[in-house]
């Protein structure tokens, strides 16, 4: 027996996500009236933005909640495959090394570059440091992938170790950089760890645009085939499905979905683990359902996240990752608890 | 047309789990592979349906090599029962089944049709939308089987079907056993052939048009189930006098321990 049957979960969630969005893009230290929203968005399509709520809201407001809504979509998207994948509720795109491997890549650039680099260095809209952790997560599930990978196929469970040792090899990396970061860079790295929306501009915004094409065009394709992984690789095979094709797409999409992700907004952790395994308690392991589901559901998480992070402490602010635990436990717990009642009764 | 296996040899690091082995499983017909703990039944079955490739030997799925087939195209021919399943995620039973239709194109009308007939077929109505991970083991079992019945309940264009059960019936209770039996009997009217890996030697003889007999990777005895059951070659394999009797009604040899 299911909470709820997935059409209806599916409108609640596009029906909570509209209005949200809006919502976010009126909070933050400048309260936006409707009417203002409303002006702004007019002054969007007529052409350029002339009153402060317009401005405010293309150059600020806009591109952060898109951003923080993008975001939200490939991690919680990309913790689905990697939950399929593994067969495991507990996997998330860590486990294939992407986020270390990230972490490592951005404390790198940090401490090479210091100030100089930092300010001045961009590439395509990106700083060097994202483009350090793109390329850091990249080249881990890379690593991950090939040490998996014989002649008679990719070993998951080869792979899950391998995901280990990369990461645990990237920690090391990562403890040395910051060992001899001073005091000024060692601050940079743990805020670029911790996660935080508030570089969001609109080159980082299609960036992650792209990142979603890329995982809303193969995941819905690949729903069947995760469906059949669930019981195992032997018998999705005996299913007709082409195990390691499917294993090889799965794979790059999340090094090349969390990687962008990562290089734009840091290490946003718990969104990838939690959001997937919210869903499904709710409406069951079909990933035809559970797919569009879990990116309405990530979107959400992250923008009421960002939300809060840029409004609670005004006019500093909080980064995000630490947010999405400190919002998402309490609603995951409930969800649990609810869970136990119903399937008492 | 057949899923045949001639000159099968498999060695895992020097150690030799199939000798030479030769099988046909025909459509229509029961086969029944037994043999002691360790005589290379499961070794046979995964070469058999592709999960192991054989250093010597081939296998032919309606005259073509297995690799030879698109793999949707050999799911719809091909269907495998294993013993234990890794399914550990919150499906309902109803779409447990409903993955047995995944390499069909069918149209959910139709799918949702067998997978209810199928569910019937194996007592399971009543399952339908419990939660997989909540059923016991034998009620588990059940599911997998309405699945992979699903999978060729209906004839393929791509010539006959064939049904490879691991040990079916290890976690039934009898009545299920019973039944088990009688859908596998069901189907080979139905022109399926089907390959049984069995513990049991009396629900063997029971529902078996042939039977191998396995040791050490080998095939020691075929045939009829008269012409292995008999008490020198229980002895010889299993270690283990026995006499033979006849079944009292349907007259299959009866092995008394």
């Amino acid at each position: 027996m299911r909470l709820m049957s997935p059409h209806r979960l599916l409108c609640a969630l596009a029906a909570t996500l509209v209005p949200l969005l809006l919502l976010a893009m009126m909070m933050g230290p400048i309260l936006i009236t409707p009417a203002g929203l409303l002006t702004a968005t007019a002054e969007l399509f007529s052409g350029v933005p002339s009153t402060q709520d317009g401005l405010i809201v293309f150059a600020i407001r806009l591109p952060r909640v898109l951003l923080a809504a993008l975001v939200g979509v490939c991690l919680a998207v990309c913790g689905t495959a990697m939950q399929g994948l593994f067969r495991n509720p507990l996997a998330d795109p860590s486990l294939i090394g992407v986020s270390s491997g990230a972490s490592a890549g951005a404390s790198l650039m940090i401490v090479l570059g210091g100030g100089a680099l930092l300010q001045g260095g961009q590439f395509a809209g990106l700083s060097l440091v994202a483009v350090g952790a793109f390329g850091g997560g990249f080249l881990a599930v890379l690593l991950v992938y090939r040490l998996a990978t014989s002649t008679t196929g990719t070993s998951v469970a080869t792979m899950l170790l391998a995901g280990i040792a990369i990461s645990a090899l990237a920690g090391a990396l990562n403890s040395l950089f910051s060992f001899v970061a001073d005091d000024e860079m060692l601050r940079r790295i743990s805020l670029w760890q911790m996660g935080s929306l508030d570089a969001a501009n609109w080159p980082r915004v299609w960036i992650a645009a792209l990142a979603v094409i890329i995982v809303m065009t193969i995941m819905p394709r690949q729903a069947a085939a995760l469906n059949a992984f669930l019981l195992g690789e032997s018998e999705a095979r005996h299913l007709g499905i082409n195990v390691d094709i499917v294993k090889r797409k799965l794979i790059l999409m999340t090094a090349l979905a969390i990687g962008i992700a990562v290089a734009v907004a840091g290490t946003i952790s718990f969104v990838g683990l939690i959001v997937p395994h919210m869903v499904r308690l709710v409406i069951g392991p079909d990933h035809r359902y559970l797919v569009p589901a879990t990116a309405m559901l990530g979107a959400i998480l992250l923008v009421l996240a960002d939300t809060v992070a840029r409004v609670v402490v005004a006019p500093s602010e909080l980064p995000t990752g630490i947010l999405t635990a400190l919002l998402g436990t309490p609603f995951f717990f409930s969800l649990l608890v609810q869970k136990r009642k119903y399937e008492v009764s | 047309m057949a899923l045949s296996a001639t000159g099968l040899s498999l060695r895992v690091a020097e150690f030799p789990l199939l000798d030479n082995v030769n099988l046909v499983v025909e459509p229509g017909e029961v086969t029944a592979v037994l043999g002691p703990n360790g005589a290379g039944k499961t070794s046979l079955l995964r070469v058999l349906v592709g999960e192991l490739t054989p250093d010597k030997g081939e296998v032919h799925l309606n005259q073509r090599g297995l690799h030879d087939w698109l793999a949707v195209e050999r799911a719809r021919t091909l269907a495998v029962l294993p013993q234990h399943s890794l399914l550990n995620f919150p499906f309902t039973a109803k779409e447990v089944v409903m993955l047995g239709r995944t390499p069909h194109d069918t149209g959910a009308t139709q799918d949702r049709a067998i997978v209810a007939e199928a569910l019937r077929a194996v007592d399971g109505d009543y399952l339908a939308d419990r939660v997989y991970t909540q059923l016991s083991g034998g009620e588990k079992q059940r599911v997998h089987l309405a699945r992979v019945l699903a999978q060729i309940w209906e004839p393929s264009p791509l010539g006959h079907r064939y049904l490879v059960l691991d040990e079916p019936t290890s976690s039934f209770d009898l009545a299920h056993q019973q039944l088990t039996l009688d859908i596998v009997k069901s189907l080979a009217i139905r022109e399926v052939g089907i390959l049984i890996v069995i513990h049991d030697l009396n629900l063997a003889a029971r529902c078996a048009d042939q039977m191998v007999l396995l040791q050490c990777g080998a095939i020691v005895a075929s045939g009829t189930p008269e012409e292995v059951l008999v008490a020198d070659t229980i002895k010889k394999i299993f270690q283990v006098d026995a006499k033979i009797g006849a079944h009292p009604l349907s007259g299959k040899p009866l092995v008394i321990t």
